[in-house]
Formats: structure tokens, sequence, C-alpha cells
């Protein structure tokens, strides 16, 4: 398929679960002791094939450990799934999260380079997008000031600022909209709209739905680590939303 | 293994960031910035210097200089394998998001304290030339040659202790505490040809004594060190009973060159196992 931006073929990932981490050497010492090590398998993606053209915008939505940020891991290429197999065609930038890869100590500026080397842009690159960047997050006056001294709206918009200057191909959000006051939500709305008309691939995890609703065009429903449903985002998420409901009354 | 060199050379950029980054950060809120890593060699010189000369009663001219010159690739070794232990678990939630190849965070702290260890061998030579005035030795060509297996040695055990770390915390604090005991066990505070003495066993023991000493290769590069930058000395130590002359012995080209193969060994061998595991570092919880 030409016009795929990620395939994923019969993925599973299993995780193995210790309930007592050996984290440290009086865990391994203690074990010994121990007739029956404690290790459980987790299961938290189970057969997933899915396809993602190029200019589509996924939403993953599901309650907590159904997997959505196990699978932006394996389409990230951070995590290798336990079966199956993955293609991703594009370059890759996942929005990190609040301060990831920021070094407090030094100046934004330095940072903006750290963090676009990381994501995979060159020095030249960097140096031609830096006053892009740099305008777009708001932080001209404060460039050559040690990120410590930033509030955590400062760093938010300094980190989305080079992540959506790296000309990705495909977009991972887990949850990076959630952070952030009103004016700033708007700006990456209205970044994101500019993505879908430049026909760039996003791929978001969420839970507010009607973020879902709003920006992805598709929905991929996962519960314990299967897709329960995948198709036209309204669709899919009103069915989630019944799910949910459901559940929160058989608890009651 | 190939592939893997080959995408560690597609990130070269990435990697000399981070070197250069971790230069930065180091000395960003210190008035002495650098001097600071030269500071801590030529204190502690100074005084094993003094001890072992006035208490000890280590009767050698220029001792400083032969102290000098084991003391500074040690605090290589020992500066870089403390520094990559924590290297990857610093980083671990742009591990756990980003891809890159892994290998490149305990490089970075190997590579970084590569530039501090070069820096003070300029110092070093600065102080040979200019203070002590020793003459450059011919040798010294060889230098090189032992910097970049030294190198290829701590690269191999940091790729090691660093992936370790990740999912047993205490690697780093065995690392310390098998730092502090290995100091004794290379020839930086002694020489190695006191080792050939030692009074551990009947003469007839000496040669493998001193054999199995400098089959532990960060001991025999300390040693050739030593003999490849300073000229040979007569070692001699005013004992209790009696005094002691070591006569200097020459070069072992043959242990050397085991000490270069092993360094290359656990090069490899640990970028194998690094790479067994690196996958593994995303899902620690």
């Amino acid at each position: 398929m030409k016009d795929a931006a990620i395939i994923l073929e019969h993925v599973s990932k299993k995780y193995r679960l210790s309930h007592q981490p050996y984290s440290s050497l009086k865990g391994i010492l203690l074990s010994i002791f121990r007739y029956r090590r404690r290790i459980e398998v987790h299961q938290a993606l189970n057969d997933v094939s899915l396809t993602i053209r190029h200019g589509e915008t996924v939403g993953l939505i599901g309650v907590n450990g159904s997997g959505k940020s196990t699978l932006l891991a394996i389409i990230a290429r951070v995590i290798l799934p336990t079966a199956g197999k993955v293609w991703v065609n594009g370059r890759v930038a996942p929005l990190l999260q609040l301060g990831v890869g920021f070094h407090p100590d030094l100046t934004g500026l330095e940072n903006i380079y750290f963090n676009g080397i990381i994501l995979g842009l060159t020095r030249q690159q960097i140096a031609e997008r830096l006053p892009a960047i740099v305008r777009f997050a708001e932080l001209v006056e404060f460039i050559d000031t040690p990120v410590r001294a930033y509030s955590s709206g400062m760093v938010l918009r300094l980190g989305f600022a080079v992540a959506v200057h790296t000309d990705p191909e495909i977009i991972l959000m887990d949850e990076v909209l959630a952070v952030g006051d009103e004016a700033f939500q708007h700006k990456c709305l209205r970044k994101i709209q500019e993505f879908q008309r430049e026909g760039r691939t996003i791929v978001l995890v969420s839970h507010d739905m009607n973020q879902v609703r709003q920006v992805a065009s598709r929905a991929i429903w996962l519960h314990q680590g299967r897709v329960m449903a995948d198709g036209a985002a309204e669709e899919v998420v009103d069915h989630y939303l019944q799910f949910a409901e459901e559940i929160e009354k058989q608890s009651l | 293994m190939i592939n893997e060199l080959r995408e560690l050379y597609r990130y070269r950029e990435l990697l000399w960031t981070l070197v250069l980054r971790e230069l930065r950060v180091r000395y960003k809120n210190s008035y002495l910035g650098f001097f600071w890593s030269l500071i801590v060699p030529l204190v502690t010189v100074a005084v094993l210097t003094i001890v072992f000369k006035r208490v000890m009663g280590m009767v050698i001219p220029n001792y400083s200089a032969y102290v000098l010159a084991a003391f500074l690739p040690w605090m290589y070794f020992q500066t870089a394998l403390l520094d990559s232990s924590q290297s990857v678990l610093a980083q671990i939630q742009l591990v756990k998001k980003v891809y890159f190849p892994r290998e490149v965070l305990p490089l970075a702290a190997v590579l970084a304290n590569l530039i501090h260890f070069g820096l003070a061998l300029v110092v070093f030579f600065v102080y040979l030339l200019g203070y002590v005035g020793a003459p450059l030795l011919p040798s010294v060509a060889l230098l090189p040659v032992l910097v970049v297996f030294q190198t290829l040695l701590i690269a191999g055990l940091s790729l090691i202790i660093s992936c370790l770390n990740v999912f047993y915390e205490d690697t780093k604090y065995i690392v310390s505490i098998g730092l502090q005991l290995m100091f004794y066990l290379v020839p930086v505070i002694y020489f190695s040809e006191q080792v050939y003495h030692a009074q551990l066993a009947s003469p007839e023991w000496q040669r493998w004594i001193y054999l199995i000493y400098h089959l532990n290769p960060i001991a025999m590069l300390m040693t050739a060190y030593r003999k490849v930058l300073l000229p040979p000395i007569t070692v001699q130590q005013v004992g209790v009973a009696e005094k002691q002359t070591f006569a200097s012995l020459p070069m072992d080209w043959g242990l050397l060159a085991v000490a270069c193969a092993a360094s290359l060994v656990v090069f490899v061998l640990g970028y194998a196992f690094f790479n067994k595991r690196k996958w593994d570092f995303a899902e620690q919880p």
C-alpha cells in the first residue's frame, strides 16, 4: 500500500510484571528465599492490525491501561512488539510531555538545539528554523535564560514549538494537549489544523472526547489490548461513551 | 553489530551534541569551570607526593610526575564509569518517548571525559617540560594507542554498567565500591616494580604475581602510560630495617598486547550486551 503511513499486522505486546520488582539487589536476594517467583505476564496489546493512511488524523481512545500508550510507543519505535510486524513510512515526531528532554541548567536556545537534534534535525536545519521556533514559543526575550526559570507554560510552548518545526510526516501526541492554558490549547489546535491541511498524519491519545470529535477524522477504541471499534470518530466515540456509561452504572 | 554501528554513525550529531551538553552542564554554575577537573588531580597528587615521599620514605626523583602519569588515566577511567552509570537512567523519560540509538547516552559520558583527559594531558606535558624539565621520550608517540584502547575498555564497561543500572540501581553503588578497591590494585601510588618484588610469596612466584596483576587491562595500561611518558627510574624505599631498591623493569610488550586485546573484547562484548537489552529500557515502569 503506497498511501499507508503506518501498518500494524497482528501486533502483540506482552509485559513481564513482577510483583516483587527486582530493581534492587535486596529484591533479588529476597526472591531466592521465596519459593515461587510471582511474575505475571500482562498482555498490553493483543493481535492488533490496522492501517493508517497518510493525511489521516486518528484518535486512540479507551480506558486507562487499554494499550493506547503502548501502541503509540510501538509506532514511535521506542519499544519492540512481542509479535507481529510494524511498518512506519515517514519521519515520526513524538510530541514530548512537559519538560522531557530539557535540561534546566541550559538556556532555552541550547535546549532548542538538543531537542531538535534528538528529534532528527541537523544543526543547520535548526539554525534556519530558529526564528520561527522562538516566535512560535513566544519566548523571544527569554531565549537566553536557563529553562529552570521558565514557567511550566513556557516550557510547554518551547517543547511544542520545536516538535512542530521538525517538519514531521507523522506526529504522535500522548495527552499533550491536556496541560497548558486556554490560549496554548487554541494555538495547538490551530497548528494541528494546519498540519491536517498539509496532509500530515496525526495519531493522538486523548481522554477528552470532545477534542477527539473535533480534531480526529477516525477513532480507534482499544480495550484490554484489542481493537473494539475502528471507524468514523463520531460513531466510535459515541459507542465508547455508551460503554463507559454502562461500566459506571455497574460499579455504582 | 555492524548495523548498530552504522545507525550510531547516522546519529553522530546527536552524540556530539550530548557530549557538548555534558561538558557545558557540568561547570555551568561554577566560577572556575573546567579548572575544577584539573584541581582535583593536582591536589590529590600533591598530597600523595608529600605522604609517600616524607612519610612512607619513597626515594624517587620527580615522584609527582610518575604519580600524575598514572593518576590522570585513572581519573579518566573512574569518572567516565561513574558518570555513565547514571547516563541512561537520567534520560529515561526521553528514552520512553523518542527513538534514537540508546548507546549515545553512555558513550557521550565517556567522550566528555575523554575530552577532559585530553586537556589534562596537555597540562601534564606543560608541567613535565616546563617544571620538571624532563625530556620528551620518543615512546610518547605510543600515547594515542594507549588512549584509544583505554577508551575502548571504558566504553565497553560503561555500556554494561549503564544498562544494568536501568534494571538494578544497585549497580552504581557496586561500581563506586569496586572503583575504590581497584584504585589499590592499579599502579598509581606505587610502582609495578614493587609488585614484582611484593613480599606475598616466595621468589619463584614473583613472576606469576606480576603476570596476574597485569592481566587486569587497566593495571597494564597504567604501567604502560608511565613507561611511555617517563624515563625508567630505580625506585628506592626506605624500609623499616633496610633500604630496598627496585630496579626498573622494561615494558612487557606481550602483556600490553594482551591488555589491548582484552580492551577490544570488553568493548565488543559490552556493546553486544547493551544491544541485547536496550529496547527493554522503555518498558521499565
